[in-house]
């Protein structure tokens, strides 16, 4: 899922600071997932800016609404008769969800609550770690499930480095090297010989460095705006 | 100076407290109950901070004592995280107290609301203002 997590408060109540009325949105896709920007999310914030303001003496209200999605048009068309009632959104959605919103309401004055960080998974409560970085060009057949472009900190395809020390990476002694992990998981599967051949230098065009990537089904699209 | 409020959010079962067991306590004192002290939520102590308390006391059953197992060891938890809050709008974390009593022990309680209770107001003798 979409890792992120909130703002500093300090940060969102200089973004509204015109304003005396506004709403916060939140998601209930990854960012209710990942304890960021659900139902919950959205109360704690919007009584902590409330807070904030009245402790200002300039009281701020708030309506407070979470989107089953944020990043699919249809869920957005509430923001719609919103942007009637409030001055401004702050929207607890990762960057998509705002993108998604600033697209399709320009005169919707959209302000993020949330930093988006990455794609990661939830091992523990309270816990989120990142997995997959949305490379475009998947490789992990070769690796054992394990990616060296998210998991390496310099992204190696052909690791370990020379920092790597007793299974462990040199930026953090708790992080471990996932080139040390790819070797010892194709050793137990017997599948070494994956690593006998050289990875030449990535294409990074489709991580996003040959622009903003899109995808595209023609036997889903019915009505393409494009 | 207008009077002075404490909002105490506790469980169920660790006291029976009326208004008169905190009558001694120079200040509006609200006492709002809830299932189990698991059950309160950031939001809630935000709220009353909202509500024009001053302090707020969360109250939850002694560790290992709690019927469902960690529901005060979560509320302490969520009474972390309303202090991270508090500090990132300026106002003192000690506004918000965490206090584990013996189960249905009013006394136990009510102390805990009256070193909250000095706890605000030494903040308030510092000058800060929560609304």
């Amino acid at each position: 899922m979409i890792i992120a997590e909130r703002k500093p408060i300090k940060r969102i109540l200089q973004m509204i600071e015109p304003f005396e009325r506004i709403a916060v949105i939140g998601c209930r896709g990854c960012v209710a997932i990942c304890s960021a920007g659900g139902d919950r999310e959205v109360e704690i914030l919007a009584a902590a800016l409330r807070l904030a303001r009245k402790r200002q003496g300039r009281p701020l209200k708030t309506v407070e609404d979470t989107f089953v999605r944020q990043c699919d048009p249809e869920y957005l068309t509430p923001l719609g008769e919103l942007k009637e009632k409030v001055e401004a959104v702050v929207s607890l959605a990762c960057g998509v969800g705002v993108n998604l919103a600033a697209d399709l309401f320009p005169d919707l004055k959209i302000y993020p609550g949330v930093d988006t960080s990455f794609y990661g998974a939830n091992p523990a409560l309270g816990e989120w770690e990142e997995k997959c970085r949305g490379c475009g060009d998947c490789i992990i057949d070769f690796t054992g499930g394990l990616c060296p472009i998210a998991r390496c900190a310099k992204n190696l395809l052909n690791g370990p480095c020379g920092g790597s020390q007793n299974g462990k990476c040199e930026i953090r002694p708790e992080v471990p090297c996932v080139w040390h992990q790819i070797y010892e998981r194709l050793k137990a599967r017997g599948e070494l010989e994956k690593l006998s051949q050289i990875f030449p230098a990535k294409n990074w065009i489709p991580a996003g460095h040959g622009g903003p990537r899109e995808r595209k089904r023609p036997d889903l699209q019915m009505n393409s705006q494009k | 100076m207008s009077q002075l409020k404490l909002a105490i959010l506790c469980c169920h079962y660790t006291n029976e407290a009326t208004a008169q067991d905190v009558a001694d306590i120079p200040a509006e004192v609200v006492i709002k109950r809830f299932p189990c002290s698991g059950r309160i939520e950031v939001v809630d102590i935000l709220r009353a901070l909202e509500e024009d308390a001053g302090a707020v006391l969360v109250a939850g059953c002694e560790k290992g004592s709690c019927h469902n197992n960690t529901g005060s060891l979560r509320a302490e938890k969520r009474v972390e995280a309303a202090r991270k809050i508090l500090e990132e709008i300026g106002l003192s974390p000690e506004r918000v107290q965490m206090a584990f009593v013996p189960r249905l022990d009013t006394g136990a309680l009510v102390e805990a609301a009256k070193r909250t209770f000095e706890t605000l107001l030494e903040i308030s003798a510092k000058g800060e203002t929560s609304s």
